[in-house]
C-alpha cells in the first residue's frame, strides 16, 4: 500500500458539520424587525444608514413583519400597554429567533422607576444579548450583535432538544 | 383626606400576579400632603388676616406677661423686669416671593363676573393672570359665555386638567381650564372645585378640542365627565387599576408593572429538563464554540 493520494473531488472540498453550516448561514444572514419603542431607535437607525452601514454584518434588511424577521432589536422603553404586542410579534416571528435588549430602558427599566414602565423586557421575552447605554452609540449596537453572532455560531441542534424538554417540564 | 376609595389590595399583602413586595421598599410609600395648596384671593386674605391676628395676640400676651410679673416684682421688693419689645417683622430678602392674589381688575374679568353673577365663587387676578371660580354645575354656561359673548371671545381651549387635594375640605378635585383668545390676545383660567365621585357637564359639547384632555382627566384622576362622547381611558389600557396621578397612588404602581409572560425565569425547567435528559443519557450540554 502506498502513501494515500487525496483525491480530485477532495481538493475541491470542504468538509466540515451541518450545524457550523447551518449556524454559519444563520449568522450572516440576521433579518431584524423593525421595532424602535423609543430615543433608541434613532440609534438604530442611524446603525442601519450608510455611515455606519449594518449591512456589513449581513443583517441590514429590516423587516416590517415579525414573519420576516429572526432578530427583535428591542430598541426603547417597554411600557406595560406595549407589553402583550411585544409578545405577539415574537410568537408571530419563526424559529430560529433572538432578541437584543438595547439600551437601559429595554435591559432593566432605566430611569423609568414607575407604575408603567416593564423593568426589562426580558420580563416579557427571552433576551439574548443586553446592550447598556443610552442611548448606546452604533459601534455598542455592533458589538453587541457581534456578540449575538457568536452565540449563534456556537449554537447546537440539542438546543431545540433542550426547548422541547421545557416545553414539556 | 378625602373619602377616596382604599384600594382593596392594601400594599401589605399583594396578591394575583402582582409581586411588588411594599413592606420591603419603605422609600416607596405614599405620603399624602396635609395641606390644601389651593391659591384663592379670599383664602389669601383669611391666612393674612389670621397671621396679624396671632402677631396680635402674642404681643397682647407678651405684654399681660409682663404686668404679672411686674406686680410679682414689685411685691417681692425686687427690681422690675424689662419691657417687653414688640417684635419687628423680617424683611424678606428672597427672591422667591409666591405672588400674592389681588382682587380682580381686569375689565375682561369683571365682564365674566357681571355675565355669570352668583354662579361665580371668586374671581381674582396672580402674577397677572386671571382666574375665576365657578360653581361647578355651572361650567358649561360659563365656558359657552366665553366663547361666545362678543366681549369675551375665548375661542381656543389651550388646556384642560385637575389636581387631586387630598387634604381638603368638601372638595377632592379642582378641574382648570384655560383658556385663549387669539383676537383680543388674552388668556383666562375658569376652575371649579368637584368632590369625589361628581361628574362634571364635559366642554366638548363648546370646545370639541376638550375631548382627549378629558379623557386624559378620567384616566389619571378619575374624574368622569357627563355627556362626553367617549369617556374612556387614553394613556393606560383600558383594564388599567386605579388613577395614577392622585395623591394616594404609589409610584410603582399597584404592581401592574410586575408582569412575567415567561414562566421559566429562575431557570426551574432547565434544569428539570436536563435531569431528565441525564436519566434518558442525552447530552443537552451547550457544545463550546469553535
Amino acid at each position: 500500500m502506498g502513501v494515500m493520494q487525496p483525491s480530485a473531488l477532495e481538493q475541491i472540498l470542504i468538509t466540515t458539520k451541518v450545524e457550523k453550516v447551518m449556524n454559519w448561514s444563520r449568522a450572516t444572514s440576521v433579518w431584524p424587525m423593525t421595532f424602535g419603542l423609543a430615543c433608541c431607535a434613532i440609534e438604530m437607525m442611524a446603525a442601519g444608514a450608510a455611515r455606519f452601514d449594518f449591512d456589513r454584518f449581513g443583517c441590514g434588511i429590516f423587516r416590517a413583519t415579525p414573519r420576516q424577521a429572526d432578530l427583535m432589536i428591542v430598541a426603547g422603553t417597554v411600557t406595560y400597554k406595549m407589553a402583550p404586542t411585544i409578545k405577539l410579534l415574537y410568537d408571530q416571528m419563526p424559529e430560529p429567533k433572538w432578541v437584543i435588549a438595547m439600551g437601559s430602558c429595554a435591559t432593566c427599566g432605566g430611569p423609568f422607576d414607575s407604575y408603567h414602565t416593564i423593568q426589562g423586557v426580558d420580563k416579557i421575552i427571552p433576551v439574548d444579548v443586553y446592550i447598556p447605554g443610552c442611548p448606546p452609540r452604533p459601534e455598542s449596537l455592533f458589538y453587541g450583535f457581534m456578540k449575538l453572532q457568536d452565540k449563534i455560531m456556537s449554537s447546537s441542534l440539542a438546543d431545540r432538544y433542550r426547548e422541547i424538554f421545557e416545553e414539556v417540564g | 383626606m378625602s373619602d377616596a376609595p382604599i384600594p382593596e389590595t392594601t400594599p401589605e399583602t399583594p396578591s394575583g400576579p402582582f409581586v411588588y413586595d411594599y413592606t420591603t421598599a419603605p422609600n416607596r410609600q405614599v405620603v399624602l400632603p396635609k395641606t390644601v395648596p389651593l391659591p384663592g384671593y379670599r383664602t389669601y386674605v383669611a391666612e393674612q388676616k389670621a397671621l396679624v391676628e396671632a402677631e396680635e395676640a402674642k404681643w397682647q400676651k407678651q405684654l399681660a406677661d409682663f404686668d404679672t410679673a411686674k406686680a410679682k416684682a414689685e411685691a417681692e421688693g425686687k427690681d422690675a423686669p424689662k419691657a417687653p419689645v414688640k417684635a419687628v417683622a423680617k424683611k424678606n430678602d428672597t427672591d422667591m416671593v409666591f405672588p400674592a392674589p389681588t382682587e380682580a381688575k381686569d375689565p375682561t374679568l369683571l365682564h365674566l363676573v357681571n355675565g355669570l353673577g352668583d354662579k361665580v365663587e371668586e374671581a381674582f387676578e396672580q402674577a397677572g393672570e386671571l382666574t375665576c371660580q365657578v360653581a361647578k354645575e355651572h361650567i358649561l354656561e360659563a365656558l359657552r359665555l366665553c366663547r361666545e359673548d362678543a366681549q369675551l371671545k375665548f375661542e381656543m381651549l389651550a388646556d384642560e386638567t385637575a389636581t387631586h387635594y387630598p387634604a381638603a375640605q368638601g372638595f377632592a378635585f379642582s378641574v382648570v381650564y384655560h383658556l385663549t383668545s387669539i383676537a383680543r390676545k388674552k388668556r383666562l383660567r375658569l376652575r371649579i372645585l368637584v368632590p369625589e365621585g361628581f361628574e362634571p357637564e364635559s366642554a366638548t359639547q363648546v370646545y370639541p378640542s376638550a375631548n382627549w384632555m378629558e379623557r386624559e382627566i378620567w384616566d389619571m384622576l378619575g374624574i368622569r365627565f357627563a355627556n362626553h362622547p367617549n369617556m374612556i381611558r387614553i394613556l393606560c389600557p383600558e383594564d388599567w387599576e386605579g388613577h395614577a396621578l392622585r395623591k394616594e397612588y404609589p409610584v410603582v404602581g399597584w404592581g401592574q408593572r410586575d408582569i412575567d409572560f415567561r414562566e421559566d425565569r429562575g431557570g426551574m425547567l432547565n434544569r428539570i429538563a436536563m435531569e431528565k435528559a441525564g436519566q434518558l443519557g442525552i447530552n443537552l450540554k451547550r457544545p463550546k464554540a469553535e
